[in-house]
Formats: C-alpha cells, structure tokens, sequence
C-alpha cells in the first residue's frame, strides 16, 4: 500500500520535470572576465522578458576555450579575442553559422588611484620606479596578448618583460593594481570604469592599438541550443547594445 | 647519610602517601608490597615528581620544600637513580651511557674514575656494545655504573633484584655489595623482599599503602 | 626542455629551503604540544591544524593580504628593506612553508609523544639540562617520526598549488612551480609538456616517499624497549 504510493509520488514528480523542462530553458555561457558585469546586467533584464535562465562562467578565455575542448556543457562561448574562437572553430567545437562580433574595447594603462607615479606614456612604464607590471596571463589570455602585441609593437616588450606579473584573467590584473602590488597595469577600458580604487593614466588611441574584438557563437554541442540562439539574438540587439555602450565597450552595430 | 623526609603528602591512584622519617643509615631498604607507592617515594627524593606538600633535605641541602617554594631540579640534586627498568637509552652505546652524566672532560673523576667503577662491577669488555645485546645482569650493572659515574650523594636503586632468577640475584648482590663498601655511597634501596636486601642494609623501613608500618635498625 | 629542467630545480630546492626552515618552529611546536598541558594549548592546536583543512586558495588569500605590499609583513619589508614577498620566490617559500607545517607538527608530535618519559627523566637524574635531553634522547628517539614529518613536508611543499598561485602567481623564471606549470601548460593546449612535468612530479614525489621508506626501515629494531 505504501509503496504504491510512493510510486505515484514519484510518478508525477516526473511528469512535473518533464513539464518544467519545456517551459524554461537554462543557457550557460562562457564569457570573458571583462564581461562580467555588463553581461550580468543584460541577463537580468532578459530574464525578466523572456523567463529562460542564464548561467555564466566567467574566466580567461583562453581556459574557457580549454573547458569546452574538454567537453564542458556550454551554450554559448563569447570570448575577448577572434584566436580563441578560432581555436574552436579549428575543432569544429562551434556552430559557425552563429559566429559574429560587434564588441570592440580600448587598452589602457592604470595605475593606483592614489599613485603618484608620473606615466603619460607607454614609454614611461621602462621606467626603474615600475617595478612590476601586471597584465592577464600575455602567453594566452586575450587582455595580455593584446597587450603584449601593442607593446612589441612600440618595441617596448623586450624591457618591459622582466617586470611582468602574469594574471590568471584581466580582472586579476585590476586587482593587483587595486592592492597595491603592482605599479601599473594593463586592462581594458571597460574595467578601469568600473574600479573606484585605480585611475587611467594612459589610454592607446584606438588606430595605434590592436583590433581588439569579441566574437560569440553557440556551440556545436550546446545542451540548449533553442534557447541559446535566442539569446545570442537578443545579445545582438539594440537593448543590449546600449548596457554594453554604458559601460564602455565599443559597439558596432548592423542596423545602427 | 642524613635524609630528611618531612611532611611528605603525595596523591596517588589509590591512596595517600604520607611519610613523615628521618633517615640517618649508609644502606637503607624500604620495602613492601607492590603498589605501596615505594617508587613514588622515590621519584619524590629524585625530583622527578611534585609532592603536595613536602620538605626533603640530603645532608644540609634542602631539594624539595614546598612550603617556601622552593624545589632543586633533578639535575642538580647529584642523586643517581637506577629505575626499575633500567632506562638504558637504546640509541647509545655502553659507554656513551656510561659517560652520559660525566662532568669532566676525561672519563668522569670527580669522585670515582671511570676505570675503578668499570673494573669494580666489571664491565670494561662491554663499553662497544649495543645496550640491547647483553644479557640481564648485565644491563644491571652497566645502569648502576652509569649512576656512579656521576659521582653521587645518595643512591636510589627501584628493585634491583626484581626479575632476576635465584642465580642472577646470587651474582649481583656481591656488586651490590662492593658498590656500599668500595665508594661509601649511601644507597637507598627499594625491595618487595625483605629478604634479600636484609644482608646489606643497615635499616630498613616498611611501606604500606603509603603509610610507614615500622621502622627496624639492624645495625644498632 | 631546460625551462622545465629550471622548473623543476626551482621546485625542488624551494621546497627543500621550507622543509629545513620550518623544522625548528615545527619541532618546538610538536614537543610542546606532545609534553605539556598549558591555557590556550587547544586554540594552539587548532591554529597549527588549520592550514591542513583550510581550502588552499583561502589559506593563500590570508598570505596575500598579511605578505602583500600593503599587508602587515609585506608591507614592513617593502617599505623598511625595500623587499618585496608577495609574486616573488619568498612567497612561494612562505606559501610552502604554512601549507605543510601542519603535517611535520602531527608526525614529530606523535614520534614525541611516543618516547618513554623515563629517558628523560633518567637523563636529567645524570645532570643534562632540558635542551640536553630534548637533543641528546628525545630527538634521537623520536628520529623516525620526525624524518616521516619532514618527507611528508617536502612533498606537500613539491605539490603546492592553491596558495602558491594566490600569493606568488605564476610568473615564468621566478616564481613558476612544477604544479603551476602543469596547470598553466594544460590552459594553454600544450599537452605534451603537461604530461612531461606531470611525470617529474609523480616520480619525485615518489622517490621522495620511497628514500624515506628505506630510511626508516634500515634502522627498525634498533629503538624497541629500553630493557
């Protein structure tokens, strides 16, 4: 008698997660660390519209692309740097149909908000009272090989690798700066605005920098992939190219 | 020998110990039946143990009164004591246990060289070797000899015979023997048999559940 | 392939400097602990076992906050000798040195612990005074257990990952470990250098348990009963 019970209890149980799974989606993404909080905020107004849910794992993209390479269960891959789409793309790990990019960001160099080093210039980061420089991880992380790229092409990079420490992310990289650890960094211009601890002491006109960009797709695996290219469209779309513009990123719009 | 045991109060598992003597004899014996806290008396006398209350004096210098406060530590007390056990430290040879309390740079002497104290219990031929490679009676010997060598006042010997069989205890009271007449250092034994110690003491006391029953002067 | 060879010597010495340089306060700990009874031995203990059931990075952002430029110490040092510790090879040495004293601390108290107190009390009847008996017959006796503490350490110290990455990074040339450099090589896709430092690891890790193994076992029975 009671077990029968128990039977029908789990029975409907069942039945009832059968039901939920067709009314909402849960889309798990795989963002760049400097996408952390205009994502964030994005996501919560989608969820309020469209009552799907949205999972971020926010980290380097280069150990991201590794995760998926490794079989994490993402939706969406939206990286800092077209070499780790790539990179993917190159395993056939993503729908390639679904590949596009309309971020762009600038670099700056920063410094502590209370520093009283005088950098005006790249040049000035040679300087001997520049100990250490923090920068994400430049062997892989996209924030540091951009990085990297511009100052090789200044021909600085030969100095100032010495002075290097390696972040895991680009907000590992803030936060040194923040603590005081280091001298100076280089992040993107989108998280020195979000920090009140650290100020920008140089920004690399957007003609001398590299071509920063940020590409996003759905993956080929995607557990959701319904839903994941729902809200890729909606990534794509005027509401959320304005959260991206209030913080700084450089949107390039189709339509606008 | 004077050794002043006043007012002695220890707490043990089962029982008080409560003695309260005046100990004048070169050799003497306190016996009694195991677990009379004959040991403890011991470790009291040797500073190895903190009594409640207690005034211990060898000879005009005061090792334990807790009345004032004040307590020698063992190291000082120039007390040798051979434990039941023989706590012979395993990791050193015979003679580096020998040696282990000589004050002196060459080979102890301050009292007794180490030459007459190994030829007097006779245990030259062993100084090179493990402790744990020679027999009984010998482990005996080398314990009481490495007492010795620190030139002691008084002796504190916990059942020296104790294990050994009839033949054994035969050849080590002669040693026993030799140390009272050959160095004059005042012993105090411990024995659960009266016995045996009889022929080398000079008093003996009894010890019961922590209490003194009798006191006996055999030499007076 | 000599960039591992520099990982690896790195490591190694690294983790042998914190293993000899925590045996001192380690020793002392462990004989206080196993000895005496005294207020406040418990909050002692369980400081001293914390480092051992503490998540790694946890442990490694507490370094970073007291080693760190701005940081209690670090901040003493950065701004007295001009010395930095936090993201140099002397936070590596420090994340090291905390992560694996717990484990020389256990052993060498258990080894302490285990000495018959009748030594020492004999040794101090033949006059030794007390550093005399702790070097004389309880370090002695305790041998063993105090070289299994110290191997353990070592090793701990060898695969140190969470704490290290916090509180020194991973910088190449100065503060890259073998675990770091495993981790770093399997982000990047360089498998085949990955499974290469992988390997150093488990045969140090394993030479370094085995040479203790045999350490011991060629003086067992030697230490058995006093009588």
């Amino acid at each position: 008698m009671r077990i029968s019970a128990v039977l029908k209890f789990l029975l409907c149980l069942l039945l009832f997660a059968g039901a939920q799974a067709g009314i909402a989606a849960s889309v798990t993404v795989f963002a760049a660390a400097s996408l952390t909080d205009s994502l964030a905020k994005i996501a919560a107004q989608y969820e309020r519209e469209i009552h799907d849910k949205i999972v971020f794992n926010f980290a380097g993209s280069s150990l991201l692309a590794r995760q998926i390479e490794e079989g994490a269960p993402a939706d969406i891959f939206f990286s800092a740097d077209e070499a780790q789409m790539d990179r993917l793309q190159n395993k056939r790990l993503i729908r390639a149909e679904t590949r596009q990019s309309r971020l762009s960001n600038l670099l700056v160099i920063i410094v502590a908000a209370d520093s009283s080093l005088a950098i005006a210039t790249p040049r000035d980061l040679t300087k001997a009272s520049v100990v250490r420089i923090a920068l994400a991880d430049p062997q892989a992380v996209p924030a540091g090989v951009y990085a990297r790229e511009f100052l090789t092409k200044e021909n600085l990079w030969n100095v100032i690798e010495p002075k290097v420490v390696p972040t895991a992310n680009v907000r590992g990289a803030l936060a040194a700066v923040e603590s005081g650890d280091v001298e100076a960094a280089i992040v993107y211009k989108t998280d020195a605005a979000i920090s009140k601890k650290v100020k920008i002491a140089f920004e690399v006109p957007r003609a001398d920098g590299p071509k920063i960009s940020y590409p996003m797709a759905v993956l080929k695996d995607a557990p959701e992939p319904a839903a994941a290219k729902r809200f890729l469209q909606y990534l794509n779309a005027p509401a959320a190219g304005k959260i991206f513009a209030e913080f700084g990123f450089i949107v390039r719009d189709a339509g606008l | 020998m004077k050794l002043l045991l006043r007012n002695i109060s220890l707490r043990l598992a089962d029982f008080v110990l409560k003695v309260n003597v005046e100990l004048a004899s070169q050799v003497t014996a306190i016996v009694g039946p195991s677990g009379a806290g004959k040991t403890s008396l011991l470790d009291l006398i040797a500073g190895l143990r903190l009594p409640q209350s207690a005034l211990i004096q060898l000879e005009e210098r005061v090792l334990t009164d807790t009345a004032r406060g004040l307590f020698l530590p063992p190291r000082l007390r120039e007390i040798g004591y051979v434990p039941q056990d023989l706590a012979l430290f395993p990791h050193l040879p015979v003679r580096k246990n020998l040696l282990y309390g000589c004050k002196t740079a060459p080979p102890c002497g301050s009292l007794f060289s180490y030459e007459h104290v190994a030829a007097v219990l006779e245990i030259e031929p062993l100084a090179g070797r493990s402790v744990t490679r020679i027999s009984g009676g010998e482990k005996q010997r080398v314990a009481l000899a490495r007492a010795l060598l620190t030139s002691p006042r008084l002796l504190l010997l916990d059942e020296p015979l104790a294990g050994l069989d009839a033949a054994l205890k035969a050849r080590i009271i002669p040693y026993l023997a030799r140390v009272r007449d050959e160095f004059q250092v005042p012993m105090l034994f411990v024995s659960h048999d009266r016995q045996e110690v009889q022929a080398l003491c000079d008093e003996v006391v009894e010890l019961e559940r922590g209490q003194i029953r009798s006191e006996a002067n055999q030499k007076a | 392939m000599s960039q591992e060879w520099q990982i690896v010597w790195f490591t190694v010495w690294v983790s042998a400097l914190s293993t000899v340089l925590i045996l001192p306060g380690g020793l002392a700990a462990a004989w206080l602990l196993a000895r005496h009874e005294w207020p406040g031995k418990s909050l002692v203990e369980t400081l001293v076992t914390l480092p051992l059931v503490m998540p790694p990075v946890a442990t490694g952002l507490i370094l970073l906050k007291v080693l760190g430029r701005r940081g209690v110490l670090g901040g003493f040092f950065h701004d007295t000798f001009h010395l930095d510790i936090a993201f140099t090879w002397r936070a590596v040495l420090a994340a090291q040195a905390v992560m694996s004293f717990p484990l020389l601390v256990r052993s060498a108290r258990t080894a302490f612990a285990e000495v018959n107190p009748r030594f020492e009390q004999i040794a101090r009847t033949l006059g030794a005074g007390e550093w005399r008996v702790f070097f004389s017959i309880t370090v002695p006796l305790a041998w063993r257990g105090i070289i299994a503490g110290m191997i353990l350490a070592f090793a701990r110290a060898l695969g140190e990952f969470g704490a290290t990455i916090m509180v020194a990074g991973n910088i190449p040339g100065k503060t890259a470990t073998l675990s770091l450099s495993i981790y770093e090589s399997v982000q990047l896709g360089h498998d085949a250098a990955a499974f290469r430092l992988l390997g150093i690891s488990v045969a140090l890790a394993f030479a370094a348990v085995w040479s203790g193994e045999w350490l011991m076992s060629r003086r067992r029975g030697l230490h058995e009963t006093a009588s």
